[in-house]
C-alpha cells in the first residue's frame, strides 16, 4: 500500500488579500498547469436564478479590463495552451495548461478577469452567451435520449430549497430572465481572492509563482462578507421511495437507482467510492455479472454505478442499467434494485475488494499522470478541506476500506424506502 | 473593515507580459526493437507510476469486406468472452484485479488493444492482453450473443443525433459501394448480418500476425524483451500490402442532404468533401488551414457561428486523413430556427477561406497552438502511446514530433493560404442536415446552396 497518493512537493502561501497560492513543482515536461477554483457553484443560486453560476462562467471568457472580447481564448491558444472551465453544484473552476514560458501570461489573464470583469461586461455579451448556454442545454440535455436524467434525479434526491435540488445548467425561464445587474453583483460577491484557490503545477518554482501571484493578484482587494450557500448537510430521510417514470422517445427502457450517501471527503464517502466500484465498474462488477452476463436483462455497455463527488451535502450514488430487447422496464428495475439491496446482505469478498482497489489505484494515478490533473486535485483539496496536502490521503483511505465497512454503509444509506428510482420507457408505437 | 458598501479599489497590471525563455522541446526517448518476429516501439517515461502497453494490428476497418462493416467491433467484444485458458468471468476478474480493463479500439488503419496499469503490473497485464487477442475462445453461442448486443448498442447510438448524418455524408463523399464509403463501425443492419464464421475467419486472418507492441512507461522498471516475447508468442504470417492511396472523385456541384428527425430542437450539421490522404506532402499546411478555419476555439467558424451569432454551443471543422484517403468536414448542432442562416454562413466562411487564405495574425495563433499542444497534451502514458502509434501506422521516424514542431512553427502565410486554396472545395461540399424536415425543408431549399435530396428514412 502506498503511504501517499501525492509523491510531489506541495507549497501553500496565502497572500494578504486571502488568495491561497498552491505550487507543486515538477520539471519532467516543459509545461505548467494553472488552475483556479472559486468557491461558488449552483448551490449558491437562489430560486429564480438557476443556471447563473454556469452562465457566469461563460462570461469570464468574454473580456475584462485589459483583455478584449474573445482575446482570452486567442491568447492562451496562441501561446500553445489548452484551456477550459467547468461549473458544478459545489464550485466553478478555470484552468489552462501552457508551455512553461507562458506562465506569466496565464496568471495575468486570470488576475484580470478576477479583478476586472465587471467594467467589461456588456448587455450584448450577456445576450450572446445566454444564447450559447441555451444551445448547450439543447445539445446536451434536450436533444439526446435520456439526456435529462440528471435534471430529473436531483429533485428526487434533494427537497425544494436544498442547494442540490436544481441542476447547474438551470432552467430556460431563469436564463431568459437574467439581467446584467444581477451578473455584475454576482461577480462582486463571489469572485474575490479570498474566495479562490490558485494552483500551479509543473515546470516552475514556488518563488516564481508566489512572486508573480503577488504582482498580478496582489492589487485585488478581498471581500469581507461573502454569503454562504444554504446548509444542505442534513437531508431528512422521507421513508418513502421517490419514483418517476418518463414515457418518451427513447430506444429502450432505462432505469436509474439513486441514493444520498455521504459528502465527498468523508470516511463514509471513501467507502461509497469503493462500494460503487464493486457494484458497477467493469465486467467483473456485480451489476455486469448479474444483469448483463448472468440474467442477461441489461445491455452490457450501458450498465454501471458511480458516486458523484459533491462535498457539501450527502453525495449521490447512482446505479443504472438499460434493458436488452424484450425486457420490460419493470423487470429491469427489479433486477437493479435486487443487486443494490444485496450490498447489505451478501458480503463483499476479498477478490471483489481487491479488484475494486486495483481499478481505483489505476484511476488515481491516471489523474496524477498530468500536471493539469494534479492541479485540479490540489485546488479541490485546498478549497474543500482547507489543505491541499490532504490530497495524499485519498488513495490510502480507499485502500483501507474493508468489506465490513461496505456492508455497514450500505445498510445505512441504501435502504429501499429511501431510494430514488427514475425509469425511462419508450413511447408505444402506433 | 470599511463600513462603506463600495468595494475598495482594484489595482490590476495593465501590460500583458511577454513569454519567458522558451524551454527546449523534448519528446520522450524512443526505443525500437524487433523481438520474436514482431516490432516493439517504446517511450521512456522516467519516474512515471503508470504504464501503457498497446498492441497494434494491421486489422483496421479498412480490412473488413464490403457488407461486413462492424466485424472488427464484434470481434473486439468477443475477445473478452473467454479464452482457451479461462471463461469470461474468470478473465474479467483476472485482468481487473491488475487494475485495468482490456481497452480495444478500431480506426481505418489499425485495430488496437491496450492495458494501463501501475508499472510493476505491466508484465502480467500484457500476458492477459495477448491471451485474449491471440487465443480467444470464440464459442459460437457467445459470438452470436455479442453480435446481437452490438446490434442493440448500435441501435441505441443511432437514436442519437449524429450517426445517421455522419453515414449520409460518408456515403455521399466516398460511395456506399466502397468499404470506406460506409460507417467505420458499421450500422445496425450490417452487424445483424454477420455470422460466426465471419468473425472466426477475420480473427485467423488478421489477429495472429505479430503486429507492433507499443509501450509507454518507465523503461528502467520494464523488460521490453519479455513483454514482446509475451505479445508475439505463437504468432505468424508477415506484413501485408497496405494498399495505395485511393483516388476519390470530387463532386461537380454542391448538394444538400436532408435527414429527417421529427421534433428535433436542434439541427445537426455535417458538411464535407474528400481531402488528401495522410502522407500528402501538404499535410502540415493543410492542418494549419483547417485550424484557422475550424480547429481552435478562436477559429473563423466558431467565432462567427457561436460567438457572434449565438446559433450553437460549438462548431468545428478539420481535415482528417488515414493511410488511403481523407476528408474535410465541419460539424455542429444549431438551434432549429436558425438552421438555414447557420448553413449559409458556414459555407460562406469556407468559401472565404478558400478564396482569401489566412492572415498572419490567425496563422500565428494556429501555429503556436498546434506546436504548443505537443508539450501540453503529450503527458500521460496513454497520450504518449497514442503518439507512438502515429509513428508506427504512418512509418514516421523517432524525431517526428520534434520535426513536426519545427514545421508548424516555420509555416508561412503563403504556404497555408495555398493549401486552403487547393484543398478546400466549397463548390463541391455535401451539406448534410439532420433535423425536423417539416420545419426546415423549405428554408433549406430557399438558401439556393444546392439541390436538396431527402435521405431515405431509417429502418
Amino acid at each position: 500500500m502506498p503511504d501517499s497518493g501525492y509523491p510531489w512537493p506541495i507549497s501553500t502561501t496565502r497572500l494578504d488579500n486571502g488568495l491561497r497560492v498552491v505550487v507543486s513543482e515538477d520539471r519532467t515536461a516543459p509545461a505548467v498547469a494553472v488552475n483556479l477554483w472559486y468557491d461558488v457553484g449552483s448551490r449558491h443560486e437562489p430560486a429564480g436564478q438557476t443556471g447563473f453560476a454556469h452562465l457566469f462562467e461563460h462570461l469570464m471568457f468574454e473580456g475584462s479590463t485589459h483583455v478584449a472580447k474573445t482575446e482570452h481564448m486567442k491568447l492562451v491558444q496562441g501561446a500553445g495552451g489548452s484551456l477550459n472551465a467547468t461549473t458544478n453544484p459545489d464550485r466553478t473552476n478555470y484552468f489552462e495548461t501552457v508551455p512553461a514560458e507562458h506562465l506569466e501570461l496565464a496568471l495575468w489573464l486570470e488576475a484580470d478577469r478576477m479583478g476586472g470583469l465587471v467594467p467589461a461586461l456588456t448587455q450584448e455579451t450577456l445576450d450572446n452567451q445566454r444564447d450559447v448556454v441555451k444551445n448547450e442545454r439543447r445539445q446536451r440535455y434536450e436533444n439526446v435520449p435520456y439526456g435529462d436524467a440528471w435534471l430529473r434525479l436531483l429533485p428526487l434526491l434533494y427537497p425544494p430549497g436544498h442547494p442540490y435540488h436544481h441542476a447547474t445548467i438551470g432552467s430556460m425561464a431563469d436564463l431568459n430572465a437574467a439581467d446584467l445587474a444581477t451578473f455584475q453583483a454576482f461577480h462582486r460577491t463571489y469572485y474575490a481572492p479570498n474566495n479562490a484557490v490558485l494552483t500551479v503545477v509543473g515546470d516552475t518554482t514556488v518563488d516564481e509563482v508566489v512572486s508573480l501571484a503577488e504582482r498580478y493578484f496582489g492589487g485585488i482587494p478581498p471581500r469581507p462578507d461573502i454569503p454562504p450557500a444554504p446548509d444542505g448537510r442534513v437531508v431528512p430521510a422521507t421513508g418513502v421511495p421517490a419514483e418517476e417514470t418518463v414515457v418518451t422517445e427513447v430506444p429502450a427502457p432505462r432505469v436509474y437507482v439513486a441514493h444520498r450517501t455521504h459528502p465527498f471527503g468523508s470516511p463514509g464517502y471513501d467507502v461509497v467510492t469503493v462500494l460503487a466500484t464493486v457494484l458497477g465498474s467493469g465486467r467483473g462488477s456485480r451489476l455486469y455479472q448479474r444483469l448483463a452476463d448472468g440474467e442477461r436483462i441489461a445491455q452490457p455497455d450501458l450498465v454501471g454505478a458511480y458516486g458523484v463527488d459533491l462535498a457539501h451535502a450527502p453525495a449521490p450514488l447512482i446505479a443504472t442499467a438499460t434493458a436488452r430487447p424484450g425486457v420490460s422496464g419493470e423487470r429491469l428495475a427489479a433486477g437493479l434494485a435486487e443487486v443494490v439491496d444485496e450490498l447489505v446482505t451478501v458480503p463483499v469478498t476479498a477478490a471483489e475488494l481487491d479488484r475494486a482497489k486495483a481499478l481505483l489505484t489505476t484511476a488515481w494515478w491516471r489523474q496524477m499522470s498530468t500536471v493539469d490533473g494534479r492541479a485540479d486535485a490540489l485546488s479541490r483539496y485546498a478549497t474543500q478541506f482547507g489543505d491541499p496536502a490532504t490530497v495524499s490521503e485519498r488513495l490510502p483511505a480507499w485502500l483501507a476500506v474493508t468489506a465490513e465497512e461496505i456492508a455497514e454503509v450500505a445498510a445505512d444509506t441504501l435502504a429501499a424506502d429511501d431510494r430514488a428510482t427514475l425509469t425511462y420507457l419508450p413511447e408505444e408505437k402506433l | 473593515m470599511s463600513a462603506s458598501s463600495e468595494r475598495p479599489s482594484v489595482t490590476l497590471i495593465a501590460d500583458r507580459p511577454g513569454p519567458g525563455a522558451a524551454r527546449p522541446y523534448r519528446f520522450p526517448q524512443v526505443v525500437r526493437r524487433t523481438v520474436a518476429g514482431g516490432d516493439v516501439v517504446a517511450a521512456h517515461l522516467p519516474g512515471q507510476n503508470l504504464a501503457v502497453a498497446m498492441l497494434l494490428l494491421d486489422a483496421g476497418a479498412g480490412r473488413e469486406p464490403v457488407g461486413r462493416e462492424g466485424l472488427g467491433g464484434v470481434l473486439a467484444k468477443a475477445l473478452e468472452e473467454g479464452t482457451t485458458q479461462r471463461d469470461a468471468t474468470a478473465y474479467a476478474l483476472a485482468i481487473e484485479a491488475l487494475g485495468t480493463e482490456l481497452v480495444t479500439g478500431l480506426d481505418w488503419d489499425t485495430f488496437q488493444a491496450s492495458v494501463q496499469v501501475p508499472v510493476g503490473r505491466l508484465g502480467a497485464a500484457v500476458e492477459l492482453l495477448a491471451e485474449a487477442v491471440r487465443t480467444p475462445r470464440l464459442d459460437p453461442d457467445d459470438v452470436r450473443r455479442v453480435r446481437d448486443d452490438e446490434v442493440t448498442a448500435l441501435r441505441m447510438d443511432w437514436a442519437n443525433p449524429g450517426p445517421r448524418a455522419d453515414a449520409a455524408l460518408r456515403a455521399d463523399l466516398f460511395g456506399a459501394g466502397n468499404r470506406w464509403g460506409r460507417p467505420m463501425y458499421g450500422d445496425p443492419d450490417s452487424v445483424a448480418g454477420l455470422d460466426v464464421e465471419d468473425v472466426t475467419v477475420f480473427h485467423s486472418e488478421w489477429f495472429i500476425r505479430p503486429g507492433t507492441l507499443v509501450v509507454a512507461g518507465d523503461l528502467d522498471r520494464l523488460d521490453l524483451d519479455a513483454l514482446a516475447a509475451t505479445a508475439f508468442t505463437g504468432t505468424g504470417g508477415g506484413p501485408v500490402d497496405r494498399g495505395v492511396p485511393i483516388d476519390v472523385p470530387v463532386r461537380a456541384e454542391r448538394r444538400i442532404i436532408l435527414v429527417d428527425r421529427p421534433g428535433s430542437v436542434q439541427s445537426t450539421l455535417r458538411l464535407g468533401h474528400p481531402g488528401p490522404h495522410r502522407a500528402h506532402p501538404d499535410h502540415v499546411p493543410i492542418a494549419l488551414a483547417g485550424t484557422v478555419l475550424g480547429g481552435a476555439f478562436t477559429s473563423r467558424l466558431n467565432h462567427l457561428i457561436r460567438e457572434v451569432r449565438g446559433y450553437t454551443y460549438g462548431i468545428r471543422g478539420d481535415f482528417a486523413s488515414s493511410r488511403r484517403f481523407g476528408r474535410f468536414a465541419v460539424s455542429s448542432g444549431v438551434q432549429t430556427a436558425v438552421t438555414a442562416p447557420a448553413l449559409v454562413e458556414a459555407v460562406g466562411e469556407i468559401a472565404r477561406t478558400q478564396a482569401g487564405g489566412v492572415t498572419e495574425d490567425e496563422l500565428a495563433v494556429a501555429r503556436s497552438w498546434r506546436a504548443g499542444q505537443l508539450s501540453v497534451e503529450l503527458q500521460s502514458p496513454r497520450a504518449i502511446a497514442g503518439a507512438l502509434s502515429t509513428l508506427v501506422v504512418h512509418d514516421l521516424p523517432d524525431d517526428y514530433h520534434a520535426r513536426l514542431r519545427e514545421e508548424l512553427l516555420g509555416a508561412q502565410v503563403a504556404q497555408v493560404s495555398a493549401a486552403a486554396a487547393t484543398h478546400l472545395r466549397p463548390e463541391s461540399l455535401t451539406l448534410v442536415v439532420e433535423g425536423d424536415a417539416a420545419v426546415i425543408r423549405d428554408e433549406l431549399v430557399a438558401t439556393g446552396l444546392g439541390e436538396l435530396i431527402d435521405h431515405p428514412p431509417a429502418g
